[in-house]
C-alpha cells in the first residue's frame, strides 16, 4: 500500500518521536509512505484566522503535489494538519467568493489542483485500510495489564462533517487499537475534550489547565498511562507535560505516548527505538512492559 | 391520495418499535436521578415528542422546555446519549440506529445549572449575549429616514451563515474554555458579535473590537461548537475572523497582545522558510525567560534533542510567497 506522507512541522520538530514510531510501524505493516514531495507548513491550526485565502492555497499547494505524485491520498501522524488540509478542500468546495480569490493566488503561484487529493489521519488508514486483525497478526508482545485511556482529542473528530471518519461522539478508533495490543482501553469523561495546546499561543494558563483537566480525568478512570492521535497533543501532554505537573504541583504523572508508539511495542520494538519519553518510560517499566 | 396516506401510516406502524428512555431527573428538594419509560415510537417521532407522550401518557411531573419542534426557537437543547442537541431535531430511531442500542439516556446540557429535570438556566448564556450588543447600531441618518440601508450581496453572503444562531446554547454547554475562564464570552456570543463587527451597516465597530477582542484569544479551537450547533453556525470561524481585527485595536490586553505575537512570528516563519519553526515562534510569543523554563522541561523529558532538529526550508518559496502575498 502506497501512501502519500504528510508529516507536519511538529512531527519534524519536537514531536520527531511521532514520525520515527509511525514510519516503524508502517514499514512492519507494509506501508510504503513517500514523504510529500517540498510539502509546506499547513498554518499550525493558525493561518486562516490571519488570511484564509492564503491557508487554503498553501494546504492546497500540498495536495497538488499529491496529484503530481500520482497518489490521491495523503496520510499523516497529526490531527491539526489533518483538519487544516480538510477544511481547506470543503471551504474551498463550498464557498464560491473564497474559491475565486484561492484559484488566483494558485494561478499565480503555478499551482493546479484536480480536486483528486485528498488529507487521512494514520489512525483511519490503521483501522480501515490495514485493518485490525492484519495489525494484530504482527503482535509479538501483548502488552497485558497495561490500563491505556484512549484519548482523541478534536480534530481528528470534529467537525464531524467534515472529518467523517467515526461519529464525534461516539468514536472507538483508539480504543479498538489498544485492544489489539492486548492493552486494556480506558474510556475517561474528557476523552474528546481539549488538551489546551491551542491556546497556548494567547492564555497559556487556561491552555495548562486543560491538559491537567484530561490528565486528571484518565487518572481518575484508572489509567496508567494515555495514548492519543496527535503531533500537537504531543507538545502538550508529553513534551511538557512536567510544566503542568510544575504548575498544578502535581504528585504523579499521566504519561502520553502516540498512537503508533503504543503498537511499536506491541510488535515488539524497543521504547528507545520508538523515542518513548523518560515520564512514559518509567510507568511503562513499573508496568512490566519494557 | 387517500390510498397513499393509508399505505404510509401501514409503513410507519410496520417500523415502530419500543424503546427505554433514560431521563435524568432533578429537584430541589429530592437531588437528582434516572428515570426509566418505555414506549412505542416509529421512524417520524422527534424526541420532543417522545418527551411529551412521556409527560402526558406516564408521568407528568416531568419538566422539559420544547416549542416550535422545527428548529427555530432553541428551546429544546438537551443531550441525548451524551451528545448536545436539540430534541426537536433528533429522531428516536436515529439514535436507535447510530448507537446500535433500544435504550436512549437524556440529560439536561452540561454547564448550565439545573433548574428541575431537563430545564436549565440560561441567564448567563443571555447576559453574554446581551455583552455583545447583539443589534445594528445604524447611521443617523437612516434613523431619520434620510437614506437607506444598502448592504452589497457579497457582505450579505459573509453574514448570512452567522446570523442564523436561535440562542439555544448547545455551543456555550460544551465549551470547554467557558468552563475555566470567566473573561471568554463563549462561542454564540462570539457568533453574534461578528456578525455586527463585520456588518458595513453598523457604526459602533471600535466598541465592538472592545468587546470582541481579548475574548477571541480566549478560545481553544476545539471545533466542539461547530460541530453541535444545529443551525450550522460555525462559532469557531467567528472567533478566528475577529482575530484577524486585533491590528485596528489600539490598546490591547495582555491576551491579545501574546496571541498577536504568536500568529505575526507563525506567519513570518511560513514566509521566510514554507515551514513552521517552533522555537523561532516560541522565542518571539513568550520571549528568551520563559522559552528557557519550557526547554528544560522538555530536557527532563528525554526530549531537548529534538528541539535543535532545525528542518529543511521548502524549495518552492517563490510559490509560498506568492500565495502569502507581500
Amino acid at each position: 500500500m502506497k501512501i502519500a506522507y504528510y508529516p507536519g512541522c511538529a512531527t519534524h520538530g519536537l514531536s520527531k518521536d511521532v514520525d520515527i514510531a509511525t514510519k516503524k510501524v508502517s514499514e512492519i505493516l507494509g506501508i510504503e509512505l513517500v514523504e510529500v514531495e517540498d510539502w509546506n507548513c499547513c498554518g499550525g491550526g493558525f493561518l486562516d484566522e490571519y488570511d484564509e485565502k492564503a491557508h487554503a492555497a498553501l494546504n492546497l499547494r500540498n495536495l497538488s503535489t499529491v496529484e503530481r505524485m500520482g497518489l490521491d491520498k495523503m496520510v499523516t501522524p497529526c490531527s491539526v494538519c489533518l483538519q487544516s488540509h480538510r477544511l481547506a478542500i470543503s471551504k474551498y468546495d463550498e464557498n464560491k467568493d473564497l474559491k475565486k480569490e484561492v484559484d488566483t493566488k494558485l494561478k499565480e503561484a503555478g499551482i493546479s489542483y484536480q480536486k483528486k487529493a485528498t488529507a487521512e489521519h494514520i489512525v483511519w488508514i490503521l483501522v480501515k485500510d490495514v485493518g485490525l486483525d492484519n495489525i494484530k497478526s504482527h503482535v509479538k508482545k501483548q502488552l497485558t495489564g497495561l490500563k491505556v485511556g484512549a484519548y482523541y482529542g478534536c480534530q481528528m473528530l470534529r467537525p464531524e462533517k467534515v472529518m467523517g471518519f467515526e461519529p464525534a461522539y461516539n468514536p472507538h478508533s483508539m480504543e479498538d487499537l489498544i485492544e489489539v495490543t492486548g492493552a486494556m482501553p480506558v474510556k475517561f469523561p474528557m476523552a474528546i475534550a481539549c488538551c489546551g495546546f491551542p491556546l497556548m499561543g494567547s492564555n497559556p494558563k487556561g491552555g495548562i489547565r486543560l491538559a491537567y483537566n484530561v490528565m486528571n480525568s484518565a487518572k481518575t478512570m484508572g489509567a496508567d498511562i494515555l495514548v492519543h492521535p496527535c503531533s500537537l497533543c504531543h507538545l502538550q501532554l508529553d513534551v511538557t507535560q512536567l510544566k503542568v505537573k510544575a504548575e498544578f504541583n502535581l504528585q504523579w504523572t499521566m504519561p502520553a505516548i502516540y498512537v503508533t508508539q503504543l503498537l511499536g511495542l506491541a510488535f515488539g520494538l524497543s521504547a528507545e527505538e520508538l523515542g518513548i519519553s523518560k515520564i512514559a518510560q518509567r510507568v511503562l517499566k513499573e508496568k512490566g512492559i519494557i | 391520495m387517500v390510498e397513499k396516506a393509508e399505505e404510509q401510516k401501514n409503513l410507519a406502524q410496520l417500523e415502530e418499535q419500543e424503546i427505554t428512555v433514560k431521563i435524568k431527573r432533578f429537584s430541589k428538594e429530592k437531588g437528582s436521578w434516572w428515570q426509566e419509560y418505555r414506549l412505542k415510537v416509529d421512524r417520524f417521532t422527534q424526541m420532543t415528542e417522545v418527551l411529551r407522550r412521556i409527560k402526558t401518557e406516564q408521568d407528568p411531573t416531568i419538566s422539559y422546555r420544547a416549542s416550535c419542534h422545527m428548529a427555530v426557537c432553541g428551546s429544546c437543547g438537551m443531550k441525548i446519549n451524551g451528545e448536545p442537541r436539540l430534541a426537536c431535531k433528533t429522531l428516536a430511531l436515529d439514535i436507535v440506529k447510530i448507537y446500535n442500542s433500544s435504550t436512549i439516556s437524556v440529560e439536561p446540557m452540561d454547564y448550565f445549572p439545573v433548574l428541575k429535570d431537563l430545564v436549565v438556566d440560561l441567564d448567563e448564556f443571555y447576559d453574554k449575549m446581551f455583552k455583545v450588543k447583539p443589534r445594528l447600531y445604524p447611521d443617523k441618518d437612516v434613523l431619520e429616514g434620510k437614506v437607506d440601508h444598502r448592504l452589497k450581496p457579497e457582505d450579505q453572503r459573509e453574514l448570512w451563515k452567522f446570523e442564523q444562531c436561535i440562542w439555544c446554547g448547545l455551543c456555550v454547554s460544551s465549551c470547554p474554555a467557558v468552563r475555566i475562564d470567566p473573561e471568554f464570552l463563549g462561542p454564540a456570543a462570539h457568533a453574534k458579535g461578528y456578525r455586527f463587527l463585520a456588518d458595513p451597516r453598523d457604526t459602533i465597530y471600535e466598541e465592538r473590537l472592545k468587546i470582541l477582542i481579548d475574548s477571541s484569544w480566549r478560545c481553544t479551537y476545539c471545533y466542539q461548537c461547530f460541530n453541535v450547533c444545529p443551525r450550522d453556525v460555525e462559532p469557531v470561524t467567528t472567533i478566528k475572523k475577529t482575530r484577524a481585527h486585533t491590528k485596528f485595536m489600539k490598546e490591547k490586553t495582555k491576551v491579545a497582545e501574546t496571541g498577536e505575537k504568536h500568529i505575526e512570528s507563525i506567519v513570518s516563519s511560513i514566509r521566510e522558510t514554507g515551514k513552521l519553526e517552533e522555537a523561532k515562534v516560541y522565542l518571539s510569543t513568550y520571549g528568551l525567560l520563559e522559552s528557557i523554563k519550557d526547554m528544560i522541561y522538555a530536557m527532563q523529558n528525554g526530549k531537548l534533542k529534538y528541539a535543535l532538529v532545525q528542518d529543511t526550508k521548502v524549495k518552492g518559496l517563490d510559490q509560498i510567497k506568492k500565495i502569502m502575498g507581500e
